[in-house]
């Protein structure tokens, strides 16, 4: 089977200097010093080498590089990666290569040498900059530890994002957006805003269990969601995806590949690769394969990952998939009874409603398969 | 040969919960060596798991140890094990009539309780010699005076002679088998009459179908001999006889006096009754032992599976628990809301928590139980009776003349310093007062007449709450009172949802309502727009909540990995959705 080549390339670094208490990403506290990150990151030099050879490198678009925390393994193995990766494809200045990095973990060396390795987006874990809610969830950092991260940063990256979270139990609306305003005020580019979720196996969702904690609150959350829309706005930021706010020119190609059907090549431990022949989508992780969707299921996929973004999609669009799913044209008006979905300049797309009940409006756009 | 009266003896212990009974009943085996007690399971004739779980015994056992007294001579003791909770009332008073006489077990450290005065009662009635043993003297706390006191004063029974045991140490056992050999008198019985033999218990064997426990009142029953049921009128050839030691050991006859098992073959419990007589097929009598009753629901719960697809395999599981409980009844009920389940009639708020258990847990089924009712018989103007298991059944308002609700004759037992507390709360129920009495300087006894759905709510748990866990109670049905009832609805968006119907009385009508759409409000996710929680008597709305809209529902993070993850959440959100969506209609 021919699949179409992959334009994004995503790495992954399972380690951390420590668990985050709501933390249940593919990751695990790991010594620094310790040598089974050695032996990582030789297998995963393996793998682009391997991957390289086999040519599925040449039409890469974007590198991103994250975690865990990459910031974490030190800058000797990041070295090591980022140099192999220049050899096994064209890591030039117009292909936009992230890396996430932690407060904790970046110094300016780090900054200066992988910025010379190709790096040209830092994406840093601050989450907040107030101590109190970092020592909630757990965060390795402080508040002064975040800001002084986002300054080094700026010493070589143009391109510096942050992600903030919102809705955690014990952080008040003004503490949240207090967060947003330094964000803005330390000049970040980009911007990424999650609410908090318990997910199952974590020390919150224990916490929550036993009533230490109580639930994040969903009218606490979307009112968060709502602040950060209004400060960043105002501060010439504009919201292209539900949890992403950019200057214009900003908007990460990377995360956009995954909300617009593009092909992806995950490498290392619970890394996802999507790749894809014009009517068969599989998803595989750890080598196994997660799914297998249809022309029909790619097609309702692509329409509820294009209703996250602010672009959603056009008039066009809308007509090509109601040659396979004649019930769109009704759903689509469902939609737009229920303010999830509006109609603005010949494009279909969220809104505000749309944004904070995204489920409500991604669910129905599946179940057209 | 034929085992002599004059050497059996047919007892059983009766105790409160809790008293320690099983423990007893334990260490008579080991005694006897009937089982080694390094084979010895904690409370042995307890075989069911939940029964094991819970301390209680739900049927009965008839277990049979040769005890060689200090005269010499050795005896057959037939230990009948009874179940242990008033919601078996009947099952109880069937055992005891196969017994001449009863070990009263008292707890040392808490003296008479309720069920201790209401087994006493029973076994009174059934003309019982009774022992009372006071058990568990080796704990500190143990004051065998003051129960022997409360033994004598508030049963009316002699206490002197009571035996001084513990279950645990083996203290005192063997003073209670010598005790049983002298007090309790043997059977009595014509060796030469027809055929009469009581059945005290029933239960179906997947391999050899129905095996009832019976007690030999006259004659005797042989393998091959055909025999009749005198109440149902099965008729049956018996295919084994024999007695538990306790493991099942045949012989070829029981004779009068005996006790043991009959293995029938039959298909269906329903038609081996308790406390149904056994007599011959052929010259045998027709006047049955007395005391037989039909066993009667009083609590009705419908249960539903959550997952649609589990209907036909909860149909399957009730029939099998069925099989074994002949006072599980149930039929199919339809809700608008919970799709296809059954009305399900249990013996009272135990038995329905068990059986709720065990078609949880031995059959693997997710169940709803919508809230327990009880029998209403609802009298039209024309005079018509319908009896209502089910709030979904009532008529409408227009042709109603008046409703009756069983009331049960409720006991509970405090000490003085709880009256008030009690006499509160049995009001507060709509509990009709009767009478007290102080049976000792440390316990009152109080009457009531309450209506058996005040009871199920959480009446027990209140009141042991409201006495710092000193009451005890005890009930037994009493009749049919006239009563100020009504339906009352719950809307969700102003649509009825007929599995939320329950039926109140009017003055409770305002307070339930209100406290019911607070819970739901606590339960029922948000939607996209408003839900108004209604509950409503006929069209007036007395009390109201709103769910409110949901303010935020999206799954922030959608990266390369997440896809495949958040599109399994949306899809189990939908399917969530819509069985929200069918109850309320939103």
């Amino acid at each position: 089977m021919q699949f179409e080549p992959y334009k994004a390339l995503y790495l992954h670094i399972p380690f951390c200097v420590r668990k985050c208490a709501y933390c249940d990403f593919e990751s695990c506290a790991v010594a620094r010093d310790d040598a089974r990150i050695d032996q990582y990151v030789d297998e995963l030099v393996l793998e682009i080498r391997r991957a390289s050879k086999a040519g599925l490198l040449g039409s890469l678009q974007t590198v991103y590089i994250g975690g865990g925390t990459p910031s974490h393994i030190g800058l000797a193995r990041l070295s090591k990666l980022l140099y192999t990766l220049s050899l096994s494809m064209h890591l030039e200045p117009e292909i936009e290569c992230t890396m996430e990095a932690n407060p904790e973990s970046l110094d300016a060396r780090m900054v200066r040498d992988i910025w010379a390795l190709g790096v040209n987006r830092l994406s840093i874990g601050v989450q907040s900059f107030d101590d109190e809610v970092l020592s909630i969830l757990g965060r390795p950092h402080g508040a002064k530890a975040a800001r002084e991260a986002v300054r080094m940063a700026h010493e070589r990256f143009e391109n510096v994002s942050v992600d903030l979270m919102c809705g955690i139990p014990g952080q008040s609306d003004e503490s949240f957006a207090e967060s947003v305003r330094v964000a803005v005020e330390l000049g970040v580019t980009h911007v990424s805003v999650y609410p908090l979720t318990i997910e199952e196996g974590t020390p919150f969702a224990q916490r929550v269990e036993s009533g230490v904690m109580p639930e994040p609150d969903d009218d606490v959350e979307a009112r968060h969601m709502l602040l950060a829309a209004e400060i960043l706005e105002a501060a010439g930021f504009h919201r292209y995806e539900v949890a992403s706010y950019a200057r214009p020119g900003f908007e990460s190609r990377h995360n956009t590949a995954y909300w617009t059907g593009v092909p992806y090549l995950g490498l290392g431990r619970g890394a996802t690769t999507m790749r894809q022949t014009a009517d068969r989508r599989e998803r595989i992780k750890d080598g196994e394969v997660l799914e297998v969707l249809d022309a029909a299921e790619m097609l309702a996929e692509d329409l509820m990952l294009a209703m996250r973004m602010s672009r959603g999609f056009s008039i066009e669009d809308a007509e090509d998939a109601a040659l396979v799913f004649d019930q769109l044209p009704e759903v689509l008006g469902d939609l737009m009874a229920d303010d999830l979905v509006e109609l603005r300049d010949r494009r279909f797309r969220p809104t505000t409603r749309g944004w904070l009940c995204g489920n409500q409006l991604y669910a129905r756009l599946l179940a057209l398969a | 040969m034929y085992q002599d009266p004059q050497y059996i003896r047919n007892f059983s212990i009766i105790a409160h919960i809790d008293h320690g009974k099983s423990t007893l009943s334990d260490r008579v085996l080991e005694l006897t060596g009937t089982v080694a007690s390094r084979d010895m399971q904690e409370q042995l004739l307890d075989s069911m798991d939940i029964e094991r779980e819970r301390g209680i015994t739900i049927k009965s056992q008839a277990v049979r140890v040769d005890y060689t007294a200090d005269d010499g001579k050795t005896y057959q003791f037939n230990l009948i094990d009874t179940p242990g909770h008033v919601d078996f009332t009947y099952e109880v008073s069937r055992s005891l009539a196969a017994c001449e006489g009863a070990v009263l077990v008292v707890d040392a450290t808490q003296g008479v309780e309720a069920q201790t005065v209401a087994n006493a009662m029973l076994a009174m009635n059934a003309d019982l010699e009774i022992i009372p043993l006071i058990n568990k003297i080796d704990l500190p706390a143990a004051d065998p005076e003051r129960v022997r006191a409360e033994i004598e004063d508030g049963l009316a029974l002699p206490a002197d002679d009571a035996v001084l045991a513990s279950g645990k140490t083996g203290v005192g056992v063997h003073d209670m088998l010598e005790s049983v050999v002298y007090n309790i008198p043997a059977p009595e019985g014509n060796q030469n009459a027809p055929l009469r033999a009581l059945i005290f218990d029933s239960y179906f064997d997947p391999h050899r179908g129905v095996v009832a426990l019976i007690r030999v009142v006259d004659g005797k029953i042989s393998k091959g001999d055909r025999v009749r049921m005198v109440n149902t009128g099965t008729e049956v050839l018996v295919n084994e006889v024999g007695c538990r030691r306790p493991a099942e050991t045949p012989t070829p006859h029981l004779s009068v006096g005996e006790v043991g098992y009959l293995v029938t073959g039959l298909k269906d419990v329903r038609q081996v009754k308790v406390g149904d007589t056994i007599t011959a097929l052929k010259g045998g009598v027709d006047e049955p032992l007395p005391g037989y009753r039909e066993a009667k629901p009083m609590v009705f719960t419908g249960l539903f599976p959550i997952d649609g697809d589990q209907y036909e395999p909860l149909k399957e599981a009730l029939e099998k628990l069925s099989l074994n409980d002949p006072a599980l009844v149930w039929e199919p009920e339809k809700s608008h809301a919970l799709g296809f389940g059954f009305r399900v009639g249990f013996l009272g708020l135990l038995h329905m928590e068990v059986i709720k258990e065990r078609l949880e847990r031995e059959f693997g089924l997710d169940l709803l139980a919508t809230a327990p009712s009880v029998e209403y018989h609802v009298f039209k103007k024309g005079g018509e009776m319908v009896s209502l298991h089910s709030p979904q059944e009532m008529p409408d308002a227009s042709e109603i003349d008046h409703i009756e609700e069983p009331y049960l004759k409720a006991k509970v037992l405090i000490p003085p310093d709880y009256v008030g507390a009690v006499m509160e709360l049995a009001t507060s129920r709509r509990g009709i007062f009767i009478n007290m009495n102080y049976l000792s300087q440390t316990t009152v006894e109080l009457l009531w007449e309450i209506p058996l759905s005040e009871l199920i709510m959480d009446f027990f748990d209140k009141l042991k709450s409201n006495t710092k866990g000193y009451a005890s109670l005890d009930y037994e049905f009493g009749d049919y009172k006239t009563s100020d009832l009504m339906k009352l609805d719950i809307l969700l968006s102003g649509k009825p949802i007929d599995a939320l119907s329950f039926i109140v009385h009017k003055d409770k009508a305002y307070d339930r309502g209100r406290v019911l759409c607070e819970k739901l409000k606590e339960i029922i996710p948000r939607q996209m727009f408003e839900v108004p929680i209604q509950a409503a008597v006929g069209s007036r709305v007395l009390a109201r909540q709103t769910v409110k809209a949901m303010r935020k529902d999206v799954l922030a993070k959608c990266y390369g990995g997440d896809i495949t993850r958040n599109r399994k959440l949306l899809e189990k959100q939908k399917a969530g959705k819509k069985r929200m969506k069918d109850i309320g209609k939103v």
